[in-house]
């Protein structure tokens, strides 16, 4: 316990040097996002409302950098992360409204990917040089296809030509948002496109790892042993499997941590409210506000997952309990 | 461990555990083809133990994991003929069954393997899945093979295996790696026992350890076997191990058995130079010091094509034939003890060493007694 409360340690550490960064960064640009967005107001503001402007970004001319830094920390604690600048709305009202489909879409995406791809890979380890081995280059292809290209291939073919799948949004403009099974049915039929294209675009990487680390596996005396003992394939192939899944679960963290941000063409080709549609937009209208409010929640998930995964690992190879003999 | 060695008792057909004839065993297929076994013909005795010796590549580990088809790719079987013979548990009259291993179907060996052939491997740290806990071991094991008992069964069980070790049962929730190495084999040798097998494979099961923990394990070896009295192969590069262990001792080099002989005979009168070298080569258990010889050279390139004796080019005592005829095992004298070497076509040729009288006199020439691992004055 002491060692995964010596790794928290460290993530708090990480966690407020991450946030410190993004308190600087917009501070540190070439002009500032105040003088950008006066200028594109082009004289049309009085002295007050560049004052305003001033007090939502945090960058009161008047208090120096420091009370500027306690200022951000006192609104982040209080959940206030500054008004959307385009959308006229707190920042954390429109991520509020925005991180939920990422989650949703690109999280079932990847999860479902890891789990075939971890299972396939299994099979394809064990059973490695027979036929089973030609689903690997096809899984390759998909992979080395850009995402958004198969996205869009996807589409054409069975949303526009052959109309099996809705074309784009994130449920049928019929059915009114709610806890209700209509909307759940509508949001899964919607979902199945662009899910299908994530996971076909990046099963491959799944499949590959954990087919060679099962090799790996198979080659050791355990495995030997688990046959030697008369146990039914199942089991034999589980004591491999449960070794090789290791790696295979600290990658799952990093794709985790890329959940909320990854997803940023998939969004786009099939019109998804996501996160990754709200970072284009901000980018284009240069809301700093909001841009720095999708930074935050990015490096926070990315951090969250990593931790995730230690206290999953943690769960899975005993070896990592004992503490390291220093 | 008292025992009478009748003429040809090494070669009893009637009572064997399991018969291995005529096996050869390649790694590689085709021109690339490396012979790792050769047309080895060896038997296990019911009760006994086959000591099989030799130096690392003589090929010792792939005979007997061809025979227990547990050999991997890209290990061939190109030959022969191994059966094991067991009582039936199924059957009600106590049968005894025999069983062709190399025609076996996967679900036979299945439930052949650990319930009548368990094999111990060298390395405990490894043959034990690192993320499972000891319990799990024993647990799976009594699961697949015997289905009637229950979960507090298999747990009282795994109690009284470990309690055989000299372990205490708290071992149970312990992960590989929080245990030390002796007590690991000492796990890995409970599990073999976990069913009561016919026969135990100890591939170097105390090579990995210090002598002392070896020491230990040998003579708890020799207690199991005194009370349980299944059958081993016990597989060593030490050939002073083998005599305190063994019943028989079969010696191979370069993939073929040179002699096999009962294990008191090899020790105190080796008949082939092979033998005499490897016996040269470690220190001795009892009597007047001498310095240790090793064996001039390296062992044979299996890869290339070999005539004559395998071991002609080492061998100080090479006659002229040796580089062109393959001795083959025979036959030696009237205590069935086999040996493949020319030297003993003309007796008058046969040089002292291996030529020294059988020690039926002598004291067995053992420092500790295997069974209550007292030491024996020297």
């Amino acid at each position: 316990m002491r060692m995964l409360a010596r790794r928290l340690s460290l993530y708090v550490v990480t966690a407020w040097v991450a946030i410190t960064v993004n308190f600087l960064l917009p501070r540190l640009m070439p002009g500032n996002p105040v003088q950008t967005l006066i200028g594109k107001m082009t004289g049309q503001i009085t002295p007050q409302q560049v004052q305003a402007i001033r007090l939502a970004f945090g960058m009161d001319l008047n208090q120096n950098l420091w009370d500027q830094y306690m200022g951000y920390w006192h609104q982040l604690l209080l959940g206030n992360l500054g008004v959307s600048i385009t959308l006229s709305t707190p920042v954390a009202t429109v991520l509020a409204s925005a991180v939920p489909w990422t989650v949703g879409l690109i999280g079932v995406s990847t999860i479902l990917s890891f789990i075939i791809g971890t299972f396939a890979g299994a099979l394809l380890g064990w059973f490695r040089g027979s036929r089973l081995d030609s689903i690997i280059p096809v899984a390759t292809f998909f992979q080395a296809v850009p995402y958004f290209f198969l996205g869009t291939v996807v589409l054409l073919v069975f949303g526009s030509n052959l109309h099996w799948f809705p074309v784009l949004g994130a449920y049928s403009p019929s059915v009114t948002p709610g806890m209700h099974w209509d909307f759940v049915l509508s949001l899964i039929r919607y979902g199945q496109l662009p899910v299908i294209t994530i996971v076909l675009s990046s099963i491959a990487g799944w499949m590959l790892g954990m087919r060679n680390m099962m090799i790996t596996m198979i080659a050791e005396d355990f495995v030997l042993m688990a046959v030697a003992k008369g146990l039914p394939r199942r089991k034999v192939i589980m004591h491999a499997a449960r070794n090789a899944v290791l790696p295979s679960v600290a990658n799952l963290s990093l794709a985790i941590g890329l959940v909320v941000s990854g997803a940023l063409l998939v969004e786009l080709v099939f019109n998804y409210p996501g996160v990754g549609n709200l970072l284009l937009q901000a980018v284009q209208n240069e809301d700093y506000p909001l841009i720095q409010g999708i930074f935050l929640i990015i490096t926070m998930t990315v951090l969250g997952a990593n931790l995730l995964a230690d206290v999953l690992y943690f769960i899975l190879d005993p070896r990592t309990r004992t503490e390291a003999a220093v | 461990m008292e025992e009478t060695i009748t003429p040809d008792a090494i070669n009893a057909e009637n009572d064997t555990v399991l018969d291995i004839e005529n096996f050869s065993v390649d790694y590689g297929w085709g021109e690339n083809a490396v012979r790792a076994v050769n047309n080895v013909t060896l038997s296990v005795r019911r009760s006994r133990v086959l000591g099989v010796a030799g130096e690392s590549g003589s090929g010792k580990s792939t005979l007997v994991y061809a025979v227990t088809r547990l050999l991997r790719s890209p290990g061939v079987i190109a030959g022969g003929n191994a059966r094991l013979t067991f009582d039936d548990p199924s059957a009600s009259d106590s049968k005894r069954r025999t069983v062709d291993l190399m025609a076996a179907t996967s679900r036979e060996l299945r439930s052949i393997r650990w319930s009548q052939l368990s094999i111990v491997l060298q390395s405990a740290l490894n043959a034990l899945n690192p993320v499972l806990r000891i319990g799990h071991e024993f647990d799976e094991v009594l699961k697949a093979h015997r289905s009637g008992m229950n979960k507090a069964q298999r747990r009282e069980r795994a109690t009284e295996l470990l309690g055989m070790v000299g372990l205490n049962d708290d071992r149970l929730a312990r992960f590989p790696h929080e245990l030390s190495g002796g007590q690991r084999q000492r796990i890995m040798i409970a599990l073999a026992l976990a069913l009561d097998p016919q026969l135990v494979i100890m591939d170097e099961p105390t090579t990995a350890l210090d002598v002392v923990t070896q020491r230990e394990i040998i003579n708890e070896l020799a207690q199991l076997r005194a009370r349980f009295g299944f059958s081993m192969i016990f597989i060593t590069h030490d050939l002073s191990l083998l005599v305190e262990l063994a019943d028989d001792i079969a010696v191979m080099y370069a993939g073929n058995v040179v002699e096999w002989a009962p294990a008191t005979d090899l020790y105190t009168a080796p008949r082939h130079p092979y033998t005499l070298g490897l016996l040269n080569s470690s220190p001795p258990l009892s009597g007047e010091r001498r310095e240790l010889v090793g064996i001039a050279g390296s062992p044979p390139d299996l890869s290339q094509p070999l005539s004559g004796c395998s071991f002609h080019a080492r061998c100080p005592y090479a006659l002229e034939r040796c580089a062109t005829d393959v001795p083959e095992l025979r036959v030696l004298d009237q205590t069935g003890r086999k040996v493949a070497c020319w030297l003993h076509d003309t007796p008058a040729m046969v040089p002292a060493p291996l030529r020294r009288e059988l020690a039926t006199a002598q004291p067995h020439p053992q420092v500790s007694d295997p069974v209550t691992g007292e030491e024996v004055a020297q």
